[in-house]
């Protein structure tokens, strides 16, 4: 039996007087265990920020965010991505100073950043594991010729994908992507697609925002469309594009059935 | 001076100034604190050191405590004073950033030497602690010079290898994924606040040795020993280094400890000589200072075959 893994209930945030998210009423939906969840939305509809408030990156104006079960108002967002939940950035943020093996190692949870386990040495035995954790995530999302390389050699699509491999090795059970594709060129999509494929399958929870709507629509299989921070529309892809709503604001007469 | 004395005394104090570079490379190059008050962690260091092995007060005597502790417990107290003034002044402001968190460590360690300068029951105000107690080095038959010199050396290597051993680790990686991107680095689970909090403390706690050190080669701690002319000094020894390696970071200070023992150690005939001299030095200093950030002698020489 599946159940609400996320709960956003009410969500309403402002920057100064612009409402970003929830307008006045506040956002509200679920999310089950398991499910894989497409954002889509005009840009300015608040996806982003959203993303933002669920990873405790900005704190909400009002309304609150339950992540299985635990309320994540006042939780810090280092606490919050400890609660198994992932996510990447819309513009890709990177460590320029690692490598790019050290760029996915740093994701992992190690002993070895315990300054106990530093001073004693004891870190060193399970190294090794998680450098192969790493090198396999780095194949799994087409980096693996680049290992050894700093970050600023990696282009823009790259360095999407090396977030990605951040988030694998640290096994999220909720994993929020903002626009995996963009930049992203479509070799690297398939095996992007292919990735979202197999880690739904794991029993994972995705939740992508994307514009790349062929790409979404093909995996997803819930659809939650936003409009000036509130929600339009929330159904299943066929659902979606059936919407007049969702036609008229957003989709065009392209991707109507 | 002759030649030999000079070697001791650069080797000396270099190292000493060296173990605070390496400590401030530690927290700026890599953590991204910028630690305007490092002065004030050696000072804890000296005075506690003093304080913790000088005789009980007696006539007119000022201060109020002296321990009249063996050497080593009192050199066990200026790491502890280190990290406990780390600790209260770490806390409330490393949630500062950049300049801001400067400027704040720049007020401890202001208020830190306002507070020695005008408390005589602590450390006897302006004229400081005097008569500092030296361990007795004839039982391993070194004279002074050379065990201050070799105690100074274990002690940079040993703080050396403690940056190494903790940079050289998945907390490295962690501490600089936190300078590059907090966000990012909190959104892997990364505690930021803690990471940043246990380099701050850790690596004040050789410079409080440093400063035991100090105090034991001087026999005298007072406030005009410990002014923010000795941050300024490691911060412009870390510039020079290049930051970023340790290897560097102590060649640039002991580049800059030689140029200031050498040029001291030049003898004048007259007042004028001298004053010429003096001044000769100003330009001089900033002409090498320009030459070795154009051309960084000490970065390349610390990573030397490591592009390869």
């Amino acid at each position: 039996m599946s159940s609400d893994l996320l709960v956003v209930q009410n969500l309403r945030k402002k920057f100064g007087g612009l409402k970003a998210v929830g307008g006045d009423s506040g956002l509200s939906f679920q999310v089950k265990e398991g499910s894989f969840v497409g954002m889509i939305g005009p840009n300015g509809a608040g996806k982003s920020t959203v993303f933002n408030l669920i990873s405790g990156v900005l704190e909400p104006t009002a309304g609150r965010v339950m992540l299985a079960g635990t309320d994540l108002a006042n939780v810090r967002s280092s606490d919050i991505a400890s609660l198994s939940l992932g996510r990447t950035f819309q513009t890709p943020r990177s460590f320029l100073s690692l490598s790019v093996l050290d760029n996915v190692l740093v994701g992992a949870k190690s002993s070895g950043e315990e300054l106990r386990s530093v001073l004693l040495g004891g870190w060193r035995s399970s190294e090794p594991a998680l450098v192969e954790k790493a090198k396999a995530a780095l194949t799994r999302v087409g980096l693996e010729d680049r290992v050894a390389e700093t970050v600023s050699n990696l282009s823009g699509g790259e360095l999407r994908m090396l977030e990605v491999a951040r988030q694998l090795i640290r096994d999220p059970k909720i994993l929020l992507l903002d626009e995996p594709t963009a930049g992203v060129d479509p070799s690297l999509q398939g095996k992007l697609s292919k990735i979202l494929v197999d880690l739904h399958k794991e029993g994972r929870t995705l939740i992508v925002v994307e514009h790349n709507l062929h790409f979404l629509f093909s995996i997803a299989d819930q659809i939650i469309v936003l409009q000036q921070g509130e929600l339009l529309s929330s159904g299943t892809p066929p659902e979606i594009k059936t919407d007049p709503k969702v036609v008229a604001a957003y989709l065009g007469d392209e991707h109507a059935a | 001076m002759n030649f030999e004395q000079l070697l001791l005394t650069v080797l000396t104090y270099g190292c000493l100034y060296s173990v605070m570079t390496v400590c401030l490379n530690l927290q700026y190059a890599r953590g991204g604190m910028i630690n305007f008050g490092t002065v004030a962690y050696f000072a804890a260091g000296a005075y506690a050191y003093a304080i913790f092995t000088q005789e009980p007060p007696q006539g007119l005597d000022q201060y109020l405590f002296g321990f009249n502790a063996p050497w080593w417990i009192g050199f066990i107290a200026a790491g502890v004073a280190s990290l406990l003034f780390a600790v209260i002044t770490g806390w409330p402001t490393l949630r500062l950033r950049g300049e801001y968190l400067a400027l704040t460590t720049f007020a401890f360690a202001e208020v830190l030497h306002s507070f020695l300068l005008n408390e005589r029951r602590i450390g006897n105000g302006s004229v400081g602690l005097s008569n500092v107690d030296r361990p007795d080095f004839s039982v391993i038959g070194l004279s002074e010079n050379y065990a201050f010199v070799l105690a100074a050396v274990l002690l940079l290597i040993l703080t050396s290898l403690l940056c190494r051993r903790i940079l050289a680790s998945p907390y490295g990686r962690a501490v600089d994924a936190v300078r590059n991107d907090e966000v990012a680095a909190e959104a892997i689970g990364k505690d930021v606040h803690r990471l940043r909090f246990e380099i701050f403390v850790i690596s004040a706690i050789p410079i409080g040795f440093a400063g035991a050190l100090y105090a034991m080669i001087t026999t005298l701690v007072s406030p005009d020993l410990f002014t923010a002319e000795v941050t300024f000094f490691v911060w412009i020894a870390l510039v020079l280094g290049g930051e970023h390696t340790i290897k560097g970071v102590i060649l640039g200070t002991l580049a800059l400890v030689t140029f200031e023992e050498v040029v001291r150690s030049l003898h004048f005939e007259t007042v004028r000589a001298a004053e010429i001299a003096a001044s000769v030095e100003h330009m001089m200093t900033g002409v090498i200072f320009v030459m070795i950030l154009r051309w960084q002698p000490f970065t390349r020489f610390a990573t030397r075959g490591r592009e390869a």
